[in-house]
């Protein structure tokens, strides 16, 4: 399958997208006529809000901000929780270490985190990102090591056989392996950075869209709450679809070779 | 002086014993093959051989340049296309980037890979293709030593005799060497200069045979005679045909 080929097979599967977004809109249209404009807003009203908000400077900003803090949280998480779990990976002990430790991390809920860094670091970024960091680690330490412990040993001696040295084994063979399952556990964790970017700038004060959500509530303004969350959303699809899918898909090739082009199986 | 040379080696799993005392030897030219029933440690003993697994016991001297190893479940990377694969080899060798196509390409006719076949990742080849590939990989960086690890077991009769002429014909050309694991005894009369049988439980190898005559020579009957003969006659190939004792027991 040729490059083009696949882009035009990536813009297709775009239609299912839209086909769910409608489905969505639809629901949200029924809610909004059974309970009225005070509780639900219509999506075409809240289109509007967007819309006012796209031609602000000050929303331009205010989301630039949240946008920024998500993806560097994700960034570190990434190059944190991949380190630490292809360790875990080779070897055992740090396995056995850091596998408490991350039950721990997983057993705190989010908004105890937040309390803490809002105590240490104040309503700053540094708060947004820490706390963005321990509630996706886990998820990114154990796709890490799951991949490199389930990886092909064969593999391993194949490389060495033919004289591949440890830092080649490692690079072309051992980490080649964990994307299998490190792409969806990155994919999970960009999520959780931009719910937790947003509820740590709400709960903190942080400004950013947290911020503006905390405005829209203390106004009662349901449009504008519906179009700032849309927005979130917005944002983490662009970052999702720009950032991890093109590369998911190009070292996933080889998974899509044996299958037919389209819908049908 | 010998290519290889294995003196006393011994192997443990987890503490469960697979070798001992393995003394063996290959002389420059030569294609010894390696037979014994399935789970008695032939291909850990290839692995210790050429390096990849660490001996428990034993020394292990390699006079050969360079080695290459054909896979029992051909080993082939489910990212990389069938070139890719073959490449992988090639550039790990030091081969450069002009050379390396026209290798490819001699390679892949020699195993009869379609250029089409080259294109596609393992899992859209059958069983077969993927042991040609992993054959066309390790012939691909012209080892003076193989370790060939039932490397013909997915093939065709056909192909099957195709793939063996061409590992007598380089042999017999002096520039290869090599271990050659199999469970087929006339796979192994046709191929090397001497058999070698390995224990059932791993404990030593039992003995050596040598087929009549020089592989390029020996013909089809010779081949077929020897075997028999083996089979009827030799006790030493009494449990060749055994399943792994160890589990049993
Ligand atoms: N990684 C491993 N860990 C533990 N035990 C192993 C491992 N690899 C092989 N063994 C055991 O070592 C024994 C020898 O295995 P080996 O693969 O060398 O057999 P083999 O002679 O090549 O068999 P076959 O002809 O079926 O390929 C078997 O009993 C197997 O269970
Ligand atoms: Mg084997």
């Amino acid at each position: 399958m040729t490059r083009a080929h696949r882009i035009l097979e990536f813009l297709w599967s775009g239609w299912s997208g839209l086909a769910a977004l409608c489905l969505l809109a639809a629901v949200w249209q029924a809610g909004h006529e059974a309970y009225g404009p005070f509780i639900l807003t219509s999506p075409l009203e809240t289109i509007q809000a967007i819309g006012v908000l796209a031609s602000s400077r000050e929303a331009w900003e205010i989301a630039a901000l949240t946008l920024q803090r998500a993806v560097s949280g994700f960034a570190l998480v990434a190059l944190a929780g991949t380190a630490l779990g292809v360790a875990g990976g080779y070897s055992p002990a740090t396995m056995r270490l850091v596998t408490p430790l991350i039950t721990v991390l997983m057993g705190v809920p989010p908004i105890a985190w937040i309390v803490l860094a809002m105590i240490w670091f104040g309503g700053s970024d540094a708060t947004v990102r820490v706390v963005i960091v321990i509630s996706a680690l886990p998820t990114v330490f154990m796709g890490a090591a799951r991949g490199i412990t389930t990886r092909d040993p064969v593999l391993d001696k194949m490389s060495e056989a033919f004289g591949a040295g440890a830092v080649r084994r490692f690079f072309g063979i051992g980490l080649r392996q964990t994307t299998t399952t490190l792409f969806p556990a990155f994919a999970l964790a960009l999520g959780t950075s931009f719910k937790v970017a947003v509820m740590a700038e709400l709960l903190s004060n942080a400004g950013g869209i947290g911020g503006a959500l905390a405005m829209a509530r203390m106004n009662l303004d349901i449009a504008q709450a519906l179009a700032w969350v849309s927005i979130a959303v917005i944002l983490l699809i662009m970052v999702e679809y720009t950032l991890v899918q093109p590369v998911k898909s190009e070292i996933d090739r080889w998974r899509h070779a044996a299958q037919p082009w389209g819908v049908k199986r | 002086m010998n290519v290889l040379e294995l003196s006393n080696v011994g192997h443990a799993y987890l503490g469960r014993t697979i070798l001992e005392g393995i003394n063996l030897r290959v002389a420059p030219g030569e294609i010894v093959a390696l037979v014994g029933p399935s789970g008695c440690g032939k291909s850990t003993l290839a692995h210790i051989a050429a390096g990849l697994t660490a001996a428990r016991s034993g020394h292990i001297t390699r006079g050969y340049a360079r080695h290459a190893m054909i896979f029992q479940d051909s080993a082939l990377m489910p990212w990389a296309t069938a070139a890719g694969n073959i490449d992988y080899a090639l550039r790990l060798s030091g081969a450069k980037r002009r050379d390396r196509h026209a290798r490819l390409v001699a390679v892949a006719d020699h195993v009869a890979l379609t250029s089409e076949d080259l294109a596609k990742y393992p899992i859209e080849l059958s069983g077969g293709m993927r042991q040609r590939v992993a054959i066309a990989r390790a012939l691909a960086i012209q080892p003076d030593f193989m370790y060939f690890d039932e490397p013909f077991t997915a093939l065709d009769v056909a192909l099957r005799r195709r793939m063996q002429d061409l590992v007598i014909e380089t042999c017999a050309d002096g520039n290869l060497s090599g271990l050659f694991i199999t469970h087929d005894l006339n796979e192994a009369a046709r191929i090397a200069h001497r058999v070698a049988i390995l224990d059932t439980r791993g404990n030593g190898i039992l003995g050596h045979r040598s087929p009549p005559g020089s592989p390029r020579t020996r013909t089809d009957t010779q081949v077929f005679d020897w075997v028999q003969n083996a089979l009827q006659g030799d006790p030493i190939f009494r449990h060749i045909h055994d399943v792994d004792e160890r589990q049993i027991a």
